[in-house]
Parts: C-alpha cells; sequence; structure tokens
C-alpha cells in the first residue's frame, strides 16, 4: 500500500504592510558606539512592529553582537538611542528598568543555563526570582513551556547532559517563562546541524504565531534568515546596509550585502610587486 | 631616561588599576548591603535559602578540615610552648601563651588561610565561569539582579560562617592542646581548662570573632572581584583563581598585623 508523503505544515506569516501597520515595539535611534578608540556601530537605526521577526545578520565583527547587547540592555545606558515598548532604556531608573526586563525574554548563544541547576530550575528561576508564586504553579508553568519547545520530560537533566539543540530549546524555553512581549535570540542556529536548525527556526515561527511576540534574532546563517525573517537587518562593519523583507533583500543591488547572502569573500585587488615588497619588509 | 619612565608608567598603570579594583570591591559591598535593607521594596530579597547553601558550603563542609588543622595547631603550640618555656623551667604557664594567641590570633588567622584557600578560589572560579558563560548577562537581562542574587549571599555566608569556624578552633586547639600538656607535665586536665578560663578575658574572644568576620568579608570581595574581572576563557578562569587566593592570604596576613597593632597600642 503506497504511502501518501505527509504534506510540510506551513506556518502563516504577516504580510509586510500588515506588519507596518502595527504599533513599533523596538526602536534604534542613529546609535553610535565605540570601544576605545575603535568605532563598532555608526548611526545605526531600526524599527521593529509588534509581532514582527526582525533578523539583524551581518559577518563576524559587523557589530550585531554589540547591538543586540544594546537592546537588551547589557551595554552602558546611552539617552534616547535604545526605546523597548515605548520606553528609553537608557533613561529608567532602577525599579523601572526591573519593571521592563520582566517583559523581555533573552537566548544566549550558548544558552547561558546556570550549570548548577537541572532544566527545570533554570526554566523556573525567572518565576521564582520575580514572580512570587508558589511551587506547584511554578511546576506546571516550566513543564508547559518546555513542552512548547518540544523538551517535555527532559526537565529533570542537568545542562551538561544536554546536546547543543537541546541546550538551545531549553534556553528559549526560560526566556518565554514570563510571557514576555519582545524576545532576543542570540545566534540561535550557530553550532547546530541543518535539520535541528530548521526545527529551531519552526520553533521561533510557532512562537510567535502562538504568543504573537515581537522576536529579533542575530544570526549569519543566511537559510535561517529568510526563512523566519519578516525583514532583515544587513549589519557590515558597524553600518546597516540594508533593511528589508527577504525577497527584496535577495534582489538588493548593494555589493557587501549580495557577498554576504551569497557566501562570497570580497574581492582584493593584489598588487604583485607591491605586496612582493612588503613580505622583503621594504 | 625611556627606561626609567616606563618603569614609572608601570608602577602608576598598576595604582589606578589597584584604586580601580578596590573602588569596585567597595561598590559591591556597598550595594550587597543595600540590597539587604531594600531589596523587599525592589520584590528582589536577598534569599535566606542561598544564604543557608552557602553557608553549609563555606563553612559546615569546611568542618574536618578545619577540626584538623586547629587540633594541630593546638598540639604544635603545646609542644613548642613546653620546649621554650621549658629553658625558663616555666612550663606551668603554658596555657597563658597558648591561650592567649589561640583566641586573638591563630584561630582566626588559620581559619582565614584556610577559607581563602578553600572558598575564595571556589568563589572566584564561579563567579568566573558564570561571567564567561553569559550566565551573569543571562541573570541581569532577567531582571534579576546579580549582586542581590549571587554575591550578598556569599558575603553574609562567609561574615557569619569564619567567626563560627573560629570559636571551633578556639575549642579544638585549646582542647588538644590541654591533653597534650596536662599529659606531659602530668597535670589534671580540669586544672588546665580552669587556668586558662581564668586568664582569657571576653575582650579577647571578641576581638578573634571580629577579625576573622573581617577577614570572611575580604575572602568574598577579592573572589568576587577576581572572578567578575575575568577575561581570556578557561585559562583566564585559572589565572583569577591563583589571583584571588593570593590576594586573600595577603589581604588577611597583613591586615591581622595591623589590626593586632592597633588592638595593643
Amino acid at each position: 500500500m503506497a504511502v501518501a508523503a505527509a504534506e510540510p505544515e506551513t506556518i502563516w506569516k504577516p504580510t509586510v504592510e500588515e506588519l507596518a501597520s502595527r504599533p513599533i515595539v523596538i526602536e534604534v535611534d542613529h546609535l553610535d558606539w565605540s570601544f576605545g578608540a575603535r568605532q563598532v556601530l555608526f548611526n545605526v537605526s531600526m524599527k521593529v512592529h509588534e509581532g514582527e521577526i526582525m533578523v539583524i545578520m551581518g559577518g563576524s565583527g559587523s557589530g550585531k553582537t554589540t547591538l543586540l547587547r544594546h537592546l537588551v540592555g547589557l551595554m552602558p545606558p546611552v539617552a534616547n538611542k535604545v526605546k523597548l515598548l515605548g520606553q528609553d532604556i537608557g533613561s529608567l531608573k532602577a525599579l523601572e528598568k526591573l519593571e521592563l526586563r520582566r517583559k523581555i525574554g533573552v537566548a544566549f548563544q550558548f544558552g547561558a543555563l546556570f550549570s548548577s541547576m537541572n532544566v527545570a530550575e533554570n526554566v523556573k528561576l525567572p518565576l521564582r526570582e520575580l514572580a512570587h508564586l508558589d511551587e506547584k504553579t511554578m511546576d506546571i508553568m516550566a513543564r508547559l513551556k518546555l513542552e512548547v519547545v518540544n523538551m517535555s520530560g527532559f526537565g529533570h537533566l542537568m545542562p551538561a547532559e544536554l546536546s547543543g539543540g537541546m541546550v538551545k530549546r531549553a534556553s528559549i524555553a526560560r526566556a518565554i517563562v514570563m510571557d514576555p512581549k519582545l524576545l532576543f535570540l542570540d545566534e540561535p542556529s550557530s553550532g547546530l546541524d541543518p535539520v535541528v536548525s530548521s526545527a529551531l527556526d519552526d520553533l521561533i515561527l510557532r512562537l510567535r504565531e502562538a504568543m504573537g511576540i515581537s522576536v529579533v534574532v542575530v544570526t549569519h546563517d543566511v537559510e535561517s534568515a529568510f526563512k523566519i525573517g519578516d525583514r532583515i537587518t544587513v549589519l557590515d562593519r558597524g553600518h546597516i546596509l540594508a533593511c528589508e523583507p527577504p525577497d527584496q533583500i535577495r534582489v538588493n543591488s548593494n555589493e557587501r550585502v549580495q557577498n554576504l547572502i551569497n557566501r562570497r569573500s570580497e574581492h582584493v585587488e593584489v598588487d604583485p610587486e607591491e605586496y612582493l615588497r612588503r613580505l622583503a619588509g621594504d | 631616561m625611556a627606561a626609567v619612565l616606563k618603569v614609572f608608567e608601570a608602577i602608576g598603570r598598576r595604582t589606578a588599576k589597584g584604586f580601580d579594583e578596590w573602588g569596585f570591591g567597595a561598590a559591591l559591598l556597598a550595594e550587597s548591603v543595600m540590597w539587604v535593607f531594600v531589596g523587599r521594596y525592589y520584590r528582589q530579597p536577598v534569599r535566606f535559602s542561598h544564604t543557608f547553601a552557602e553557608m553549609m558550603r563555606f563553612g559546615i563542609a569546611a568542618l574536618p578540615i578545619a577540626i584538623l588543622l586547629s587540633a594541630t595547631i593546638g598540639l604544635m603550640l603545646a609542644i613548642q610552648s613546653l620546649y621554650s618555656l621549658g629553658l625558663f623551667g616555666a612550663q606551668n604557664f603554658a596555657y597563658i601563651g597558648i591561650a592567649l594567641s589561640v583566641t586573638r590570633e591563630f584561630s582566626p588567622l588559620i581559619m582565614g588561610i584556610l577559607i581563602a584557600g578553600r572558598s575564595g578560589s571556589a568563589i572566584a572560579a564561579r563567579l568566573a565561569t558564570m561571567t564567561i558563560n553569559q550566565e551573569v548577562d543571562a541573570l541581569q537581562v532577567m531582571g534579576i539582579n546579580p549582586v542581590r542574587f549571587l554575591v550578598a549571599p556569599m558575603l553574609i555566608a562567609l561574615v557569619i560562617m569564619l567567626p563560627c569556624l573560629a570559636m571551633l578552633a578556639n575549642l579544638v586547639s585549646i582542647g588538644a592542646a590541654a591533653l597534650y600538656v596536662s599529659a606531659s607535665l602530668d597535670t589534671s586536665l580540669g586544672s588546665y581548662i580552669y587556668n586558662t578560663l581564668q586568664i582569657l578575658k571576653t575582650d579577647d574572644v571578641w576581638h578573634g570573632i571580629i577579625k576573622s568576620s573581617f577577614f570572611g568579608l575580604l575572602i568574598g570581595l577579592i573572589g568576587v572581584m577576581n572572578g567578575a574581572g575575568v577575561s581570556g576563557g578557561a585559562e583566564g578562569v585559572g589565572r583569577v583563581t591563583t589571583r584571588s587566593v593570593v590576594q586573600a592570604i595577603t589581604a588577611i596576613v597583613v591586615s591581622d598585623m595591623v589590626i593586632g597593632y592597633l588592638s595593643t597600642h
């Protein structure tokens, strides 16, 4: 008996027009940043709408992690540069900042799970420290979130016992346990094989669909960026080269954007005589 | 000339870095104290369960080695006291030196050095690993203040447990010395204990307790300062761990001398 091939499940994505009509939840306004004499961000501006998945893409050293650290408030505050949910994080008081942080979830590149706690305790930590719920309720909520990320039954494991993909999923479960309005993911697919990476992309899309949250994903994985992003911001050497929907990014005329999405190294003209002179130390 | 300038530049840089580190330590202490008092207002109290867990780790888990070291110190002091006082035929007064030196000096100092090696290094290594693994960043973005969650329980635990260990060390050291002296001089154990209690004043015991509390604070702050300032991956963790032990022991010995001088003049 022939078995019909399963239809690939399509995950809902809002249109760009639909997203543009929604309120802005993240706003970066002409942000410059330097580490000492080395400037890493130049006049960066971007807006993310409610329910949008914004992918920040760029090569190594492009400034995307620095930008993400600004967005989640891990860099020294700068007034009137970064607004989350309408609040300027550079001028918030300590108590207001704590309140705002309850509304955002962050999953770090390497998970940042607490190695002394098992997966369930890691997921419960924000609830235990911030929500003041009873143990039973926290157990239920942690179990629910672990189920959302397909990790049910693994709560008792320690982080050291998890595979790379499981660490990422557990980290996402912890990031969404407080039902945040904004979710930030740092390199969610790095170090994962293509199958696990693709499953993680589906998870991100489903999370947006189920929870209606806005997601900012920092990645250099082109395939993943095109799959999940409603818009893609291409960052290169601290400058934003483009901020467009994936289909427009594909046909963007900027050479550097094309180099990045087609994984081409930059062509550098070499003068053989000059090269030999440098080698000889003249 | 250039070489001399380089030396001065290096000294200047190190001095500035030292001030910077101690400023960071002072800020950590101030913030920890603040969280103890205002944590409830921010709905982020310093958890008793965390503090209790640290107390178990720093204090109770160190009991076997603390008892062994204290007994050895007591016996060593008894042996040396009997030998040196024997030169003058004054062995019967050994209890005076033993009682005062144990309570005022040896117990706080030896327990301080023990905990600096055992727990100071663990604090530095733990915080350094957490910093490198972005666990500290994770706490911050969750809205959980790392000083309140990690540092304050450690400092409270050390400030409480080190004096407790020093008190225990007093009992064990004096007990071990009493057994040795009474057996060597063929006198009763009871009379040794009686004489010791007669010579010891409450101030002597308090001197040791306050000093060991201060040592606990030093160990905690130095461990945290080094752990939080880590850079350079696994190698960096090893470096800050060693550095924190060396710094803590140096700080304990130097401050012990200063406190000893100030309290006797």
